[in-house]
């Protein structure tokens, strides 16, 4: 944690920093989204601008995670906490989709 | 006794307990969100309808997103303050902190609001329309009202009800009320039609127990539903007595039998107990006279032509009106699903269209939809001309979205008013446009027509709530959690701001932490945001 | 007191709570003492517990005797009008057993055992093993109790409501649950959707639970009372935590998501094109899966199933070693095999789900995974098992109950094994197979691990010991009766008979010619030959009720009456809840807590007794330095 008071000022501006480039990456993601000269992959909303979109905002999450919530210099049981649940929050979401996509009905019954 | 490691970190774990807590707290929430966020994928992969993609206005998201980053930022600096021991500072930027809370409030709630006023209806050949309900046109020409003299705006069946027949176990007080008093206005009384007669005591004289003329009241009811449950109570307790009589006899009698083997000649002898019984009233029947009109959500009525049941299985007795859906300004044609079955069955879009109920019925929709097309033809032209072809050399490497080729939005039917009806609207409605939604007064009956639409026609009706389609229920459920962490960290900020002086006077070690830990929470609830703005606004 | 509990209680009580008196309400009903929180649970776990032993009497009837009235001693409890509404001439009906078949899962697993388990013994015990004050947050612990008895009360009220209570299975599987109780106009009141709001309210429970259980563990540990110094139910208490800390939140994001569903009229999991007797087709949007709200319920269904064991395993795995006088054989492999164990909980989960038509490739990964998570049970079952080996066994009440634990719980996991295999699952899914299965692993074995550390623990929350003469007559037709009432259902199970047959297979006999049980209806047949066991498991089950009645007499007249304990620490044991007083009051320890070794040291050669206790400073001051040198955990 940032004790002293130079560090803690030299802080502020790191933080200023990162609020600067949390609204220069929203300013980014609306642009990719509705300016067609900037829509990467087809026409309108696909795959590529999915994850584009989501490169983003996990790079803003990051950047609040790492900075604004000290996760940058944080105790070691706090990592094992926070991340193993983001862990899970991955490994729910994959084995779902992965359950929706493969259905056996569409394997045996469809086809 | 002193729970210790709340002001000063434990040695070897470096940490104090609310910290600790706070991360665990984050964690589960963490797996809170993973719930939703796979229910989000897990529909949308899953959805057998066309997702309504980038349907979301975008400006209010975004002013939300820069609103909840700043408060984050402010709340970094608000500890810092107090770090520095600085309280006005503190002071000033935890203000902003919760101002902006309030704020980000104010623009969902507005955005919500918009939501919940915006009607939309789904045919039963899967065309979609959007609007406002508007009055119904009567054959005068007059508006309807409801018994407070207010227009009637919401989607309601109609029916004239000349007799009504309740449950006595299952009436619903607040919906005989609302008959009441629809009747009352109606000039109209709803009274008995026959004698309540009855058995109330063993072995008793019939009774009467209300007569036919009286006029209906919940009184009357709850006076017959309790001696229905009084009746019923004392028959199924003669009843329950008698089989055990019987089953007892019955083994006596076959000591080597088992009770399957015997089940079927077990029987209560109705004979001998029927004298003793008391009268059990199901159903009370009332005449409406003059005959009434009655409105029902379709939710609340099985209509049919000649009678219908609520929900509470009253049954009304007389002929359903035609109610059709008035969409008193009709915002979007949306033939996307329609397609998407057409497509399904190997029919074309073109003719699948053509025949849609709404095409077939509405000048103003097949006008539009030819303006459509012609813009079409003109948008993938340019994209063709921007992208080139594929090697083929035939198809275009960039085409126009299936939400494109067969939508009609209100923007759309904006371009429209303004290209052939030569609507004009100012910079500061468009504005208004971009957070209220449509602008029927700028723009007028020409870009936002009537429409009338049969009730037989529809097959779900909904406002824009989770109620239309499992987007908006997915939207609403994760915004409306969103927004409930927000308010939640707005309190506990808040209380930090208001009740602080004192804590941080007397510890002021102790009082950075607890902002610190409301803090984390506020950030969380911020990363949250950074989430869910580009999934439900963008994607 | 023994000599060394007395020597630290020299200085008794300095700076506790004598000086002023605590008025009742705040030391019994609004308590923020771990240890009365505890026992709130405790009490109100065990009568919810109770109340969840007569809804299954009543449906045990119905199975044996469906023709039958239900006889004057079950129904008495009802109101003439409450008999009229949901019985039939006094039978059961198919919906009164479906509503007393949800509620009876349902109280069992979230008002009953975890209560019972993590609530009653996890604040009680583990403060005190770990040298703690009390809990980290001791208002957050008395919220926790209140929020888990309002969502208790808000699901039990239900049963007194025009809808009655939940039918839809304690899995509450929509699109059945989402539009059950639809005729009901106000659905607030519909008892499906006070199951939804109950379980809102205990899910949150738990969480404030974990949360502070977790912290508790992490920072409130005495001087000296490393991670490898834990005892092993502190372990199982952290590793509940994490499980309850992330696998509920995902059922509360479905409970919310269903009671949008039911009040909302979304549809999260109402397929397109529903078509339901009571509604035609619905009105409903459609679109939604019902299969993911299976995915979300288990997703914490089977971390809860660790959620209930673990804490049964940690009474057990606490009683073994000080009625075996020697240490735990394996700690450490038992603690590690834990954490997989925990970790492994939460990627199992579909093997609930085979049969609802999910590719290979996913039954796969869960088939595999299923049965690796075996690895870790049997080795924490094993070492219990081997602990026994060589050791002198005195079998006191609670070790009786521990040594039942182990092969009960054994017959359960072991017939949980083939479950996890797709291919078996088709045979097998929601027949008696699968109800023998768990009710092995819940009854006979969790129910014993907590009925052991009642008897356990006991003589340090009240002083005194439980009766043993009443206690064996608790045991012993508890021990029996249940494998009457359970083994013929991995009998019937294996015939075919489904779960949720309200009539226990009545309706599917060819009554014409069964009674030579060779008809042409071979189903009928089987169904036949194996329907009398019905009788039998239900006469186990009325027995067994009549053995939890020495119990009750046993918790209530020995509290008064018991033999008194003559010493702090009355089983001679290691771990720090023996170095209180008794029964200790606020703040626990009266004298400054250090731990120097591990917590099951039994007959130590180096020392004069056969036990250790963790908090005695050794007499060497060699090892006391060396113990110096490893503690940093003081400020």
């Amino acid at each position: 944690m940032a004790d002293s008071i130079e560090a803690i000022q030299k802080a502020k501006k790191t933080y200023l920093l990162v609020f600067g480039a949390l609204l220069v990456g929203t300013v980014l993601t609306v642009l990719v989204a509705t300016v067609p000269a900037l829509d990467v992959g087809g026409h309108g909303f696909d795959i590529y601008d999915a994850i584009l979109g989501l490169v983003i905002a996990t790079t803003k999450s990051t950047l609040v995670a790492a900075i604004f919530m000290h996760l940058n210099h944080e105790k070691k049981l706090i990592y094992w906490v926070f991340f193993g649940a983001i862990f899970f929050f991955f490994t729910m979401g994959a084995l779902f989709a992965l359950s929706e996509s493969s259905p056996i009905y569409d394997t045996f019954f469809y086809k | 006794m002193e729970i210790p490691y709340i002001v000063n970190a434990r040695k070897d774990t470096g940490l104090i307990n609310s910290k600790i807590a706070i991360w665990l707290f984050l964690a589960s929430e963490v797996m809170l969100f993973a719930g939703f966020f796979s229910a989000y994928v897990y529909l949308r992969m899953g959805a057998d309808y066309p997702w309504p993609e980038r349907t979301l206005p975008v400006l209010p998201g975004l002013i939300n997103t820069f609103i909840l980053i700043a408060s984050s930022v402010t709340v970094v600096f608000a500890w810092v303050a107090l770090k520095l021991g600085n309280w006005r500072q503190f002071q000033i930027y935890m203000g902003i902190t919760v101002a902006c809370a309030a704020i980000f409030m104010v623009f969902k709630g507005i955005e919500y609001n918009v939501k919940f006023h915006h009607q939309a209806a789904r045919l039963h050949d899967y065309t979609v329309v959007e609007g406002h309900l508007g009055y119904q046109k009567d054959d005068k020409e007059e508006y309807v009202l409801d018994r407070n003299g207010k227009k009637i705006e919401e989607n309601r069946i109609r029916v004239v009800a000349e007799k009504l027949t309740f449950s006595v176990k299952r009436f619903h007080a607040p919906w005989v009320n609302e008959m009441l008093s629809e009747a009352e206005h109606a000039k109209s009384s709803i009274r008995l039609i026959a004698d309540i007669k009855a058995i109330i005591s063993e072995g008793g004289e019939e009774e009467t127990i209300a007569k036919a003329g009286e006029v209906l009241s919940i009184e009357l009811l709850e006076k017959i539903k309790q001696v229905q449950l009084d009746a019923l109570a004392h028959n199924s307790a003669l009843r329950t007595d008698a089989l055990r009589m019987e089953w007892k006899e019955a083994k006596l009698a076959n000591p080597s039998k088992r009770g399957w083997q015997l089940s079927s000649d077990v029987n209560i002898d109705m004979a001998a107990l029927s004298p003793r019984l008391l009268t059990e009233i199901s159903t009370v029947e009332f005449t409406v006279d003059p005959p009434t009109r009655l409105l029902f959500k379709p939710r609340d009525i099985k209509e049919g032509a000649a009678s219908s049941t609520l929900r509470d299985a009253t049954v009304i007795t007389g002929a359903m009106e035609a109610s059709p859906m008035v969409f008193h300004n009709l915002d979007a044609i949306d033939f996307q699903w329609l397609v998407m079955k057409a497509k399904e069955k190997g029919i074309s879009p073109e003719s699948a269209i053509a025949n849609s109920w709404l095409m077939k019925n509405s000048k103003f929709v097949r006008e539009a939809w030819t303006w459509h097309i012609a813009r079409n033809e003109n948008r993938q032209a340019q994209l063709t001309k921007g992208y080139g072809l594929k090697e083929d050399g035939k198809t275009p490497k960039r085409t126009l979205t299936h939400k494109e080729l067969y939508r009609l939005g209100w923007k759309d039917l904006g371009e429209m008013g303004v290209e052939m009806q030569q609507v004009k609207i100012g910079g500061l409605d468009k504005i208004k446009e971009e957070f209220m939604g449509p602008n029927y007064k700028a723009r007028g009956d020409k870009t936002f027509p009537h429409l009338s639409v049969p009730r037989e026609e529809i097959r779900h009706a909904a406002k824009f709530t989770p109620a239309w389609n499992t987007y908006y229920a997915i939207y609403f459920t994760i915004t409306g959690l969103h927004g409930l962490h927000v308010v939640g960290g707005a309190l506990v900020l808040l209380y930090y701001l208001v009740l602080g002086r004192k804590m941080f006077l007397s510890n002021p070690e102790w009082f950075a932490n607890r902002v610190e830990v409301g803090g984390l929470f506020w950030h969380f609830v911020d990363l949250v945001w950074i989430f869910a703005f580009p999934i439900f606004y963008l994607m | 007191m023994s000599a060394h509990a007395a020597a630290p209680s020299g200085h008794d009580h300095s700076h506790d709570d004598h000086h002023h008196e605590i008025p009742f309400w705040k030391k019994y009903i609004f308590s923020t003492d771990h240890k009365m929180i505890g026992m709130q649970y405790g009490i109100t776990a065990m009568l919810f517990l109770a109340f969840g032993f007569y809804l299954m009497m009543v449906m045990r009837w119905s199975i044996a005797y469906p023709h039958q009235a239900l006889p004057e001693w079950m129904s008495w409890i009802f109101t003439d009008s409450w008999k009229a509404r949901w019985l039939q001439d006094g039978k059961v009906t198919g919906e009164t057993y479906n509503m007393f078949g949800a509620m009876h899962g349902t109280i069992m697993v979230f008002l009953g055992i975890v209560p019972l388990g993590f609530g009653a013994f996890g604040n009680y015990v583990t403060p005190l093993q770990i040298g703690a004050v009390d809990m980290a947050f001791p208002k957050l612990n008395m919220v926790s109790y209140w929020v888990y008895l309002a969502g208790g009360l808000i699901m039990c009220a239900s049963f007194f409501m025009e809808s009655g209570a939940a039918k839809s299975g304690w899995t509450n599987y929509s699109p059945l649950a989402g539009f059950a109780d639809g005729q009901i106009v106000n659905q607030w009141l519909a008892g499906q959707t006070q199951w939804l709001l109950g379980l809102i309210c205990l899910i949150t429970s738990s969480l404030l639970g974990s949360v502070n259980f977790i912290t508790t563990i992490i920072n409130l540990r005495a001087r000296g009372m490393t991670w490898m110094r834990l005892p092993f139910f502190v372990w199982a208490m952290l590793v509940t935590g994490f499980l309850l800390l992330l696998a509920f939140p995902p059922l509360e994001a479905a409970g919310i998501m269903q009671l949008m569903d039911r009040v909302g009229h979304s549809s999260f999991f109402m397929p397109s094109g529903l078509f339901t007797k009571s509604e035609g087709l619905a009105d409903l949007s459609g679109g939604g899966s019902p299969l993911l709200f299976q995915h979300l319920f288990w997703f914490l269904g089977h971390p809860e199933v660790y959620v209930l064991l673990l804490p049964a395993i940690a009474c057990v795995a606490e009683i073994i070693p000080v009625n075996t006088r020697k240490p735990l054989w394996g700690y450490k492999s038992m603690v590690y095999s834990l954490l997989i164990l925990g970790f492994l909980s939460f990627i199992v989960w579909a093997h609930h789900m085979y049969m609802t038509g999910m590719g290979a490739a996913v039954s796969t990964f869960f088939q595999t995974t299923t049965v690796l998570i075996s690895i870790p049970s049997v080795i924490i079952i094993t070492a219990l098992l081997i602990s026994l080996w060589g050791g002198s066994i005195r079998f006191t009440p609670p070790m009786l109950w521990a040594c039942a634990f182990i092969p009960m719980f054994g017959i359960g996991g072991l017939t949980g094994l083939p479950l996890a295999f797709n291919l078996v699952g088709l045979h097998l899914h929601d027949t008696y197979y699968v109800i023998g299965h768990f009710h092995y692993v819940v009854a006979p074995g969790i129910l014993f691990g907590l009925f052991a550390g009642v008897y356990h623990w006991y003589p340090k929350i009240t002083g005194r010991y439980m009766s043993g003469f009443l206690s064996h007559v608790h045991f012993w037709p508890s021990l029996v009766c249940m494998n009457i009432i359970f083994f013929p259902m991995l009998t019937q199970g294996m015939a075919g008979f489904h779960r949720r047959w309200y009539n226990g297979g009545d309706a599917y006999l060819d009554k014409a010619t069964a009674a030579t049980a060779d008809g042409a209806n071979v189903f009928a047949n089987t169904v036949a030959q194996n329907i009398d066991l019905n009788i039998v498991m239900s006469y186990g089950a009325w027995i067994l009720a009549v053995a939890q009645i020495p119990f009750i007499i046993n918790l209530f007249l020995a509290w008064k009456f018991g033999k008194k304990v003559s010493s702090d620490n009355p089983w001679d044991a290691t771990t720090l809840e023996w170095a209180t007083p008794t029964p200790p009051g606020h703040g626990n320890f009266t004298f400054d807590v250090a731990v120097y070794r591990g917590p099951y040291e039994y007959s130590r050669p180096d020392c004069d007794k056969d036990y250790y206790p963790q908090w005695e400073a050794p007499k060497n001051k060699t090892q006391a330095s060396a113990y110096e040198s490893t503690d940093k955990g003081h400020h």
